[in-house]
């Protein structure tokens, strides 16, 4: 075999290996092995954590998601002071940046989706139960605007009016003009809409 | 025990591929980009990713309803072919006690029926887990529901199940928030390429849902409350995690 096509050889196996590699979970269509799965004894690292929408994705850095993936809600405080950044950074004031990071990280126990399913049912929504104290049920619906409701805190004078950058739930930077679902959900299980 | 030097080897190794797998990935992505893809890590491996968690009441009175929404953006035509991974442990978390740390799980794994490539889900729960934390096993019992995936399965009064596609609930004009924020912008696909430097600094009118015909692979719990754990009138913190096998700790 010339060195040339050696060099090809290697080349080819490297892609292949590259291939199998990468494939690791990211194929779309055709059936896993049936000889893997998820089996009882085996210890399961974390890989991704998501609780409350637009906290990790949007108030801490990309550079961190990954550290924050790996955290969980007793340890996501430490990323406090990255989500105080964010606010502060857009020239809001710091007491606004302690009132979100507050109620976004339950009062330091962690980015959790706070709910109470004891309450009544039509208040529920996402961090209603902040903003409905003693009466919201939170949660978070399928309908929820979480992204017009996240801006709206952050940069309206809905919480501080200090700076405010928009009105609430207005332009430029309080609504991203999209206030509803692609399709509708059902009002009965499993409630999201059919798949296009 | 392994030395520095040895346990080092398949981090390098680990970083290599890594890289490999992001110019690759780079080279051939024609799948849409959002949001939901927020590492490297599960923006390469999608059935990793959790887009999404929601926790409401059901239809039906003193009944509620956690949903997790994972591989976001999935395309019509890819979604006939979508399946969840079998070598991922999918778990919805619930702290019932106020300290952050779950006090419940549910354990959500696939399979594939013998002799066929029809996949199977298997809903462990509520169970106390084995191990708090971020590295987990699975409880080591039978599941409450199993069956084939796209199947509504259980029982309407006990714990009732759906894995399958849907429709991304989500809504976004992703786009301009790219350009506004663009360090949160993918690796890959066509939001990838928007600049790196703000460039704009306000959403516009009309907004574009950038959701909108796209799907995700969606796991669906609906149970009565008490389920949940929760005490009277109190609260419960609900989370979604993913977890692949790989740490001995």
């Amino acid at each position: 075999m010339s060195r040339s096509t050696s060099r090809v050889t290697l080349a080819l196996i490297g892609a292949v290996l590259l291939a199998a590699a990468c494939n690791d979970g990211a194929k779309i269509g055709g059936p896993d092995s049936p000889s893997l799965r998820v089996t009882p004894g085996t210890n399961y690292r974390q890989v991704e954590f998501l609780a409350n929408p637009l906290v990790s994705e949007v108030t801490v850095f990309k550079q961190q998601h990954q550290a924050y993936n790996t955290s969980m809600p007793y340890a996501s405080a430490q990323f406090i002071p990255v989500t105080q950044q964010f606010i502060t950074g857009f020239g809001r004031p710091q007491a606004l940046a302690d009132l979100l990071s507050t109620v976004l990280y339950n009062g330091g126990h962690g980015d959790m989706l706070l709910f109470y399913p004891d309450r009544d049912p039509t208040t529920t929504g996402w961090l209603s139960w902040a903003l409905q104290p003693g009466v919201g049920a939170g949660g978070r619906k399928l309908t929820d605007d979480v992204v017009d409701l996240g801006l709206t805190a952050i940069f309206s004078s809905f919480l501080n009016p200090t700076g405010a950058l928009c009105q609430p739930f207005q332009l430029p930077l309080c609504t991203d003009n999209v206030n509803t679902t692609a399709r509708a959900p059902a009002g009965t299980f499993p409630y999201l809409a059919g798949p296009f | 025990m392994l030395s520095r030097r040895t346990r080092s080897r398949p981090r390098l190794l680990g970083l290599a591929i890594a890289a490999g797998c992001l110019g690759a990935a780079a080279l051939v992505s024609t799948i849409v980009a959002s949001d939901h893809q927020d590492t490297a890590l599960v923006e390469l491996n999608p059935r990793r990713d959790i887009n999404d968690v929601y926790a409401f009441p059901a239809s039906s009175a003193g009944r509620v309803v956690l949903a997790v929404t994972t591989q976001s953006p999935l395309t019509p035509a890819a979604t006939s072919n979508a399946l969840f991974d079998v070598n991922v442990l999918y778990q919805i978390k619930i702290d019932n006690s106020g300290d952050g740390v779950e006090d419940l799980v549910y354990q959500v794994t696939f399979r594939h029926r013998d002799g066929d490539e029809q996949q199977l889900v298997e809903v462990r729960g509520p169970v106390a887990p084995a191990k708090t934390g971020t590295v987990n096993t699975l409880v080591n019992i039978a599941p409450a529901v199993s069956g084939p995936i796209n199947t509504v399965l259980g029982s309407a009064s006990g714990l009732q199940v759906f894995a399958g596609p849907r429709a991304d609930p989500f809504f976004i004009d992703l786009e301009r928030f790219f350009r506004i924020i663009p360090d949160r912008r993918p690796a890959t696909g066509p939001l990838s390429r928007l600049p790196e430097a703000p460039s704009a600094s306000s959403f516009r009118n009309p907004g574009v849902n950038f959701l909108d015909g796209i799907n995700a692979m969606a796991i669906v719990l609906e149970m009565p409350k008490s389920f949940l754990g929760a005490g009277a009138g109190g609260a419960v913190g609900v989370w979604a995690t993913t977890s692949i096998a790989g740490e001995s700790r």
